[in-house]
C-alpha cells in the first residue's frame, strides 16, 4: 500500500479573515516543503494537521492519512509525528528511556510483543545507527543540541507514525551540524517511506528536500 | 536581636552585593546593607520561635515545670498519656482524618488536572475554586456541618419525597465516630488549595511552556491525553507540589478547628483533647498535654515520612510503566469519572455557601422545607451590635501581621535579586516550617516563651503569632511574581544613575502593585482565619471574629453560626476586591487596561 498524506481543500482562517488554502497530496518518500515569512500560517497549518487548531483560528478540509479520513481524530490518534525547533526531550528520563516511551507497545512489524530486552536492542542499534552508540543512559539535558536533535529524530521515528511534520527543525542547530542532521532525518523519511511536510525559512532546506515548494504569502 | 552576633556574615553579604549586585557607591548604602540583612531576619524569625516553641513543651513533657516546682525529669507525663482511655482511638482517628483527606485532595487534583490539561475548562475550574481558598477552616467547618447535619440542607432536598423524613432523623453527621465529617470538611478545603499550587507551578512560563509542549510530544506519540499526563507531566510537575502537600497532610492531622466543629467528642482527634488538657484548670494536665504534643509531633512527623516513603516506592515500582510503551488506560472512562466527581465536589460547595447563606437570614424553617419560611436580618443585626470589638481586633491584627509579612517578604526577594544568587533550598524549606510543624505543640511553647521575655500586651504576641502563619503564604504569592521582573529596567534605571532604593521604590514596586495587592488580601485572609494562635497567644483575652465562631459553631443557635462565618468569608473577599479593583486605577499597565 502506498503511503500518503492528503490535505483536501483546506482553507485557514484566522480571526476570520483567510490565511492559506492549500490542496496538496505527498506521496510516502516525498518531503513537502512550506516556506513563507512569519506570520503567514506555517506553524498554524502544522497544528491544524495535528488536530490542535489555537482559539482564533478556524478551518475547513480534510486530512486523509493512507486513504483515511482523520480530520475528526483527536491528537493521539493520528499517527502523526512532529519533530519542532526545540527537541522537547522529556527531562525526568534518560534518553533511553526518551525512546522507550516513544515505541508501540507491540511491534508492528511481527504477531508478538517485543520483551523489555528486545526493546533496549532495537534502541541500541537505533543510536548507533546515528552515531550516538552507548549514550543510552544519559541524561537528555547534558546532551548537545545535536544530539537532542538526533534522539528527538529516534523518538519520532521509533514511534511508527504515519506521516512526519517538521517545524523548523534545524533553525537551532549552527550550519554544519544543521547540513549534517537535515541529511540523516531527510534520509530516514525517505527509507521508512514516510510522507512529510517541512516547514522552514531557510532555502537551503527547501533545496536538500528535493520535493514540491509551497511559498505563503502573507 | 541578631545583628550583633551576625555582623561576619552581615559584611560578607554586603561585600558580595558589591561585587556582585548592581553598581553602587564603594561604600554600600543603608537600603543595600537593611536589604542583606533580610533573609537571615526572616530565618531567625522562623526559625526561633518555632525552635523555641518546641524545647519549651519539651521541658515539661519530661516534667520539668518550674511553675509547679517540679524540677526533677521524669516520665510521669508520658506514663499519664498512655493512660489515656481511649489513647488509640484518637491517634487512629487524627491519622485516618489526616491520611485519608490528603489522598483524596491529592488524587482530586490529579484527575481534574488530567482530564482537563489542555482544556478552556481548566481555567474556569481554577476561577470558581479559588474563593474556597479563603474561606477560614472555621467557616468552612460550619458550613459543611449545616450541610450534613439530619436536619441540613442535605436531608431537607431529599426529604419527604425521597426520605420518607417528617421530622429531622437521628443522624451520625456531623459528629460521627469514624471522622467521616472532618474527612469531607478537610477535603473540601484542602482540594483547591492543592490545585491552585499546582496551576501556579504551571503558570512559571518556563517550566509551563516546556511542560504544555512535552504534553504535545506525547500526544503526537499516540498517548491518550491522561495517560500523557501521568507520565510525561507529573514526573516534572510533582516536585513542585511535594511541599504543599507536605504542608496539608501535617495541618489535616493536627488541625484543631475542623475536629472541634465536625469531629466527635468522645473521644476527639489527638489535637482537640491535648488542648483540652492544656486549657484544663489543673496546671498539672499540663504536663501530660506537653507529653501529648510531642506524641502528636511524632504521628505527623511519621505521616510526613510515609507519605515521602511512598513516594520513593511508587517511582520504583512504575518505573517500568512509564517506558512500556502503553498509551491507553481506559481514558474515557476515567475522563467521565472526573468530569461527574468535579461536578459534584462543586455541587457541594455551592450548596454548602448556599445553605450557610439560608441559615443566617432564616427566621422560621421547620424541617422538611428546602426555603426558609420567613426571612430577618434579626440575625444580623444582633450579631453586629456584639461584633465591634472582635470585628476592631480581627482587622488590626490582620493588618499589622500583613504589612510587616509583605515589608519582610520585598525586602528578601530583592536581596535575592541584589546578590544575584537564588535563596537557598534550606531557606525555601524553613519559609514552610510553620505549617509543617504542628501548631498544637509548638504554640504552647511559644506561648510560655512570649510570657517569658514579660510581655504583657496581648495585642502584640497575637499579632507575632500571626505573622508566622501569614509570612509563608505571602512569600509563595509574592516569590513568583517578583523573580519574574524583567531585570533590564533595573539595570537601565541604574545606568541612570538611580541608586538601589530608588530602583526598588520607584521602578520595581510599581510593576508588583497588582501581585503585592493580592500578597496582601491573601495575608490578611490567613490572619483573619487563625483560631489557636489568637486563643493561646492572646491568653483567651482577644476575641476575633474567628474565635467567635468556633465558639458560637459548638454551642449558640445554628443562625448566629451562620452569621459570623458568612463575616469570616466576606472579610477576605473584600481584601481580594479590592486586590482585583485598584489596579485597574493605579499604576495601571498596558496588559492589566485590557481585562
Amino acid at each position: 500500500m502506498q503511503s500518503s498524506l492528503q490535505i483536501k481543500d483546506l482553507q485557514l482562517y484566522r480571526q476570520g479573515e483567510l490565511l492559506l488554502s492549500l490542496d496538496e497530496q505527498i506521496a510516502g518518500g516525498e518531503i513537502l516543503t512550506i516556506m513563507g515569512p512569519s506570520g503567514s500560517g506555517k506553524s498554524s497549518l502544522l497544528n491544524w494537521l495535528t488536530g490542535i487548531l489555537p482559539n482564533g483560528f478556524t478551518a475547513t478540509g480534510e486530512v486523509w492519512l493512507n486513504d483515511k479520513n482523520v480530520s475528526h481524530l483527536p491528537t493521539h490518534l493520528r499517527h502523526i509525528g512532529v519533530l519542532y525547533q526545540d527537541a522537547l526531550l522529556f527531562s525526568h528520563l534518560s534518553v533511553a528511556g526518551n525512546i522507550a516511551f516513544a515505541m508501540p507497545q507491540d511491534n508492528k512489524n511481527s504477531a508478538e510483543k517485543l520483551n523489555k530486552k528486545q526493546r533496549r536492542e532495537k534502541i541500541e542499534q537505533a543510536l548507533e545507527q546515528v552515531g550516538l552508540a552507548g549514550m543510552e543512559n544519559r541524561h537528555p539535558d547534558n546532551l548537545s543540541g545535536g544530539q537532542q536533535a538526533r534522539v528527538a529524530l529516534l523518538r519520532t521515528l521509533l514511534s511508527a507514525p504515519k506521516a512526519i511534520l517538521l517545524d523548523e527543525p534545524f533553525s537551532k542547530l549552527d550550519t554544519q551540524l544543521r547540513v549534517d542532521t537535515r541529511q540523516l532525518v531527510f534520509e530516514q523519511i525517505r527509507t521508512h517511506k514516510l510522507p512529510a511536510i517541512m516547514v522552514t525559512h531557510d532555502y537551503s532546506d527547501a533545496e536538500a528536500a528535493k520535493g514540491k515548494v509551497i511559498h505563503l504569502d502573507l | 536581636m541578631s545583628k550583633n552576633t551576625n555582623n561576619k556574615t552581615t559584611k560578607e553579604k554586603v561585600h558580595s552585593a558589591t561585587i556582585t549586585g548592581i553598581t553602587a557607591p564603594y561604600k554600600t548604602d543603608l537600603f543595600t546593607r537593611i536589604v542583606s540583612l533580610s533573609p537571615t531576619f526572616l530565618l531567625l524569625l522562623l526559625i526561633l520561635p518555632v525552635l523555641g516553641g518546641l524545647v519549651c513543651v519539651l521541658l515539661p513533657a519530661f516534667s520539668w515545670v518550674t511553675a509547679l516546682e517540679q524540677t526533677t525529669v521524669s516520665l510521669q507525663g508520658f506514663h499519664d498519656l498512655w493512660q489515656t482511655p481511649g489513647l488509640t482511638q484518637m491517634v487512629a482517628l487524627s491519622i485516618a482524618t489526616g491520611l485519608l483527606s490528603t489522598l483524596l485532595a491529592f488524587v482530586m487534583t490529579l484527575m481534574i488536572l488530567a482530564a482537563f490539561f489542555n482544556s478552556v475548562w481548566l481555567n474556569r475550574i481554577e476561577h470558581l475554586l479559588s474563593p474556597i481558598l479563603v474561606i477560614p477552616h472555621a467557616a468552612a467547618a460550619i458550613a459543611v456541618g449545616f450541610l450534613i447535619a439530619p436536619s441540613g440542607m442535605f436531608s431537607r432536598l431529599i426529604s419527604p419525597w425521597l426520605s420518607g423524613w417528617e421530622l429531622a432523623p437521628d443522624g451520625m453527621f456531623p459528629h460521627d465516630p469514624y471522622g467521616i465529617s472532618i474527612i469531607l470538611g478537610l477535603t473540601l478545603k484542602e482540594l483547591p488549595f492543592l490545585l491552585l499550587m499546582a496551576l501556579g507551578a504551571l503558570a512559571q512560563p518556563e517550566l509551563g511552556k516546556k511542560l504544555r509542549q512535552q504534553y504535545k510530544v506525547a500526544l503526537n506519540l499516540g498517548y491518550y491525553p491522561i495517560t500523557a499526563f501521568f507520565k510525561a507531566v507529573l514526573p516534572v510537575l510533582y516536585p513542585f507540589l511535594r511541599l504543599p502537600i507536605l504542608a496539608v497532610l501535617a495541618y489535616a492531622s493536627a488541625s484543631v478547628e475542623m475536629p472541634l466543629i465536625l469531629g466527635p467528642n468522645t473521644p476527639p482527634t489527638l489535637a482537640v483533647t491535648i488542648m483540652q488538657w492544656f486549657n484544663d484548670v489543673d496546671l498539672n494536665l499540663r504536663i501530660k498535654a506537653s507529653a501529648g504534643a510531642l506524641l502528636q509531633l511524632a504521628l505527623t512527623g511519621s505521616l510526613i515520612a510515609l507519605w515521602l516513603g511512598s513516594e520513593r516506592a511508587i517511582k520504583t515500582c512504575f518505573n517500568g510503566t512509564l517506558l512500556n510503551g502503553k498509551r491507553h488506560y481506559a481514558d474515557a472512562l476515567w475522563q467521565k469519572i472526573t468530569a461527574a466527581l468535579t461536578t459534584v465536589v462543586i455541587g457541594f460547595i455551592l450548596l454548602a455557601l448556599i445553605g450557610l447563606l439560608m441559615w443566617s437570614v432564616a427566621g422560621f424553617w421547620r424541617f422538611p422545607a428546602v426555603l426558609p419560611e420567613q426571612l430577618v436580618l434579626l440575625h444580623f443585626q444582633s450579631a453586629f451590635t456584639q461584633m465591634s470589638t472582635p470585628l476592631f481586633n480581627t482587622i488590626t491584627i490582620g493588618i499589622v501581621s500583613t504589612v510587616f509579612a509583605i515589608v519582610l517578604t520585598l525586602l528578601c526577594l530583592e536581596a535575592e535579586q541584589l546578590s544575584q544568587k537564588p535563596l537557598s533550598t534550606f531557606t525555601s524549606l524553613i519559609i514552610y516550617l510553620p505549617l509543617l510543624v504542628p501548631s498544637i505543640a509548638f504554640l504552647f511553647g511559644l506561648v510560655w516563651l512570649q510570657q517569658l521575655v514579660n510581655n504583657q500586651t496581648a495585642f502584640f504576641n497575637v499579632a507575632f503569632t500571626h505573622l508566622l502563619f501569614v509570612l509563608p503564604y505571602v512569600f509563595l504569592s509574592l516569590a513568583s511574581s517578583y523573580r519574574r521582573l524583567d531585570p533590564h529596567f533595573a539595570h537601565v534605571a541604574a545606568s541612570l544613575g538611580a541608586t538601589p532604593a530608588k530602583v526598588f521604590l520607584q521602578v520595581k514596586l510599581p510593576q508588583l502593585f497588582a501581585p503585592i495587592l493580592i500578597a496582601i488580601a491573601l495575608g490578611l485572609a490567613i490572619s483573619f482565619g487563625q483560631y489557636l494562635p489568637t486563643l493561646l497567644a492572646g491568653g483567651g483575652r482577644i476575641a476575633t471574629i474567628t474565635t467567635e465562631a468556633v465558639t458560637l459553631a459548638n454551642g449558640a443557635s445554628r443562625r448566629t453560626s451562620a452569621v459570623y462565618a458568612i463575616i469570616q468569608m466576606a472579610l477576605p473577599l473584600v481584601g481580594f476586591i479590592l486586590a482585583w479593583v485598584l489596579p485597574k486605577y493605579f499604576f495601571k499597565s498596558g496588559k492589566n487596561s485590557s481585562r
